[in-house]
């Protein structure tokens, strides 16, 4: 039984989620068959809010990197499948995690920028409910009176802005109406090969 | 059970996060989310991630109340998602417009549309109406007051300046009063009227509301008001939204991430042919694109190509089904 802290969300969403991206690409250039980088992402997370402490970490990025990386080789063995391209790459991984991401360097208020562009960018009724909560400061309750809808009406509109804002920040602003796809589903043969048994 | 896929699960988990921004937990919601955590390896840390970026967005108080979503565009980068369809919707072409000319004075005049009917009303004091499907307004002006009573449907007003009769359109319990500018009213059974501002200032009043105060809503806003509710703010649009919501003058309708199950429920104002769509599932998906109001047969066969399901018309609908 996992248990998800506040603060250790909050960490994730600090530290890892601006890297997600980086990640999701680095993941993608793997060109692995039959893997799904959303599983593979998300259970990545599963492995960083487990982890009993993230004080050690000094780079998050290379953390979060390493730790995809072991996830992705627990697949690989599960499924038995073999990359040669992941084999090899290791030493692609550090190259890939260590050059300082401009994301870390953001201040505060090109971050605070970036929310609200990511607000301006949500859907009207969407946009109202969040600006309402989140800007505001009015309790669900609150809104609900304010704008005459039932309390599960802001609760929905509240989840779809979560889940949007998370295809902006965690995807670069495409692929929250796509379900997710498998990966490379072309076997590239200059790439990787698969050995069934 | 099936297999989740990791949409799913993201779907879920902003359910989750939206249910805890919501207030404290009841025991039976924690336990099913515990329960829910721990039914895949791929639950905590969609959750973690999920509810983590909920609490990172707090943060948005310190824009302050008077943001502006229209400030925080960045030039040229488009707003809306791609669309996903284009063509063949449009193939069918603007329809028909027609214009009515009337009077100075018009009292207790009436003007209806049909369903998927838009009609442009030129007004005696330079104003015109253009009214969308299935609307009616009652129109009577006299030397102090232009009123206009939005009995059912939605309209838009081009108001004409005229400082010594305010313009005032009532829509039920909600009044909105103008000077010289533009701003639509829909009044659309069980929905709260809606009045999105093009341009200029509107005040908006309940009249019978106890304790109502005035709004006054600017260009570029959104206002949303209920019978027996007190009155509500105003939300800023930004202008390829205001467009959106306004493509209905040219007989188009335009959709941006809303469920298939809405796009149906809106199309049925236009049309009556009806779109029924039996999968849940199905109805769930999300449309982007603009389409022709009044051809709901057209709608659903781009939809079906898309979303790679089955459109088939009967008498008097179009069912869609995977």
């Amino acid at each position: 039984m996992t248990m998800v802290s506040d603060e250790r969300s909050l960490w994730l969403a600090r530290n890892v989620l601006p890297h997600e991206q980086a990640l999701r690409a680095w993941l993608q250039s793997r060109r692995l068959v039959g893997l799904d980088i959303d599983d593979i992402v998300q259970e990545t997370y599963t492995r960083l809010i487990s982890a009993e402490s993230v004080a050690h970490i000094r780079n998050v990025k290379t953390y979060a990197f390493q730790t995809a990386y072991s996830v992705l080789m627990d697949h690989i063995r599960r499924s038995k499948i073999v990359s040669f391209s992941l084999v090899a790459d290791m030493d692609v991984l550090g190259a890939a995690a260590e050059d300082p991401s401009p994301e870390t360097q953001t201040a505060d208020r090109e971050e605070l920028q970036r929310l609200g562009e990511a607000i301006s960018a949500l859907p009207i009724k969407v946009r109202a409910v969040f600006t309402l909560r989140r800007i505001d400061g009015l309790s669900q309750r609150e809104v609900a009176k304010r704008l005459g809808i039932s309390e599960s009406t802001v609760e929905k509109h509240m989840s779809r802005g979560f889940l949007l804002l998370l295809g902006l920040f965690g995807r670069g602003g495409k692929g929250v109406a796509t379900s997710s796809k498998a990966l490379n589903p072309k076997l590239d043969r200059g790439h990787a090969k698969t050995d069934r048994p | 059970m099936p297999r989740q896929t990791a949409h799913e699960i993201d779907a879920a988990a902003a359910g989750w996060a939206a249910r805890v921004d919501r207030g404290p937990l009841s025991g039976g919601d924690q336990d099913r989310l515990q329960a829910w955590l721990d039914s895949d390896v791929r639950c905590p840390g969609a959750y973690a991630r999920m509810r983590g970026l909920a609490l990172n967005t707090e943060r948005a108080r310190a824009l302050g109340p008077a943001f502006d979503p229209s400030r925080f565009m960045p030039p040229g980068r488009p707003t809306r998602r791609a669309m996903l369809w284009t063509g063949g919707a449009l193939a069918a072409g603007v329809a028909g417009v027609g214009v009515l000319g009337l009077g100075a004075f018009h009292r207790g005049q009436r003007f209806t549309t049909r369903k998927g009917e838009v009609q442009v009303v030129a007004l005696g004091d330079g104003s015109v109406v253009t009214l969308n499907t299935a609307s009616r307004i009652a129109v009577d002006f006299s030397h102090s007051r232009r009123d206009i009573a939005l009995l059912g449907g939605e309209a838009l007003f081009d108001v004409a300046k005229d400082r010594a009769r305010p313009f005032v359109v009532t829509a039920g319990n909600t009044q909105v009063r103008a000077v010289g500018t533009s701003f639509t009213v829909r009044r659309l059974a069980d929905s709260p009227v809606q009045i999105l501002v093009r341009e200029g200032v509107v005040e908006i009043t309940q009249p019978r509301q106890a304790g109502a105060r005035a709004v006054l809503a600017a260009a570029n806003t959104v206002a949303v008001s209920r019978i027996d509710r007190p009155m509500v703010t105003a939300a800023a649009v930004a202008a390829p939204e205001l467009n959106r919501q306004l493509a209905w003058r040219d007989g188009r309708i335009e959709f941006d991430g809303e469920t298939l199950d809405q796009a149906a429920a809106d199309f049925a104002r236009y049309s009556d042919t009806r779109i029924v769509v039996d999968d849940q599932s199905l109805g769930r998906e999300e449309i982007s694109g603009l389409f022709q109001a009044d051809d709901p047969v057209g709608f659903a066969q781009s939809v079906a190509t898309s979303l790679n399901a089955r459109a088939e018309v009967r008498d008097g609908e179009v069912s869609l089904t995977r």
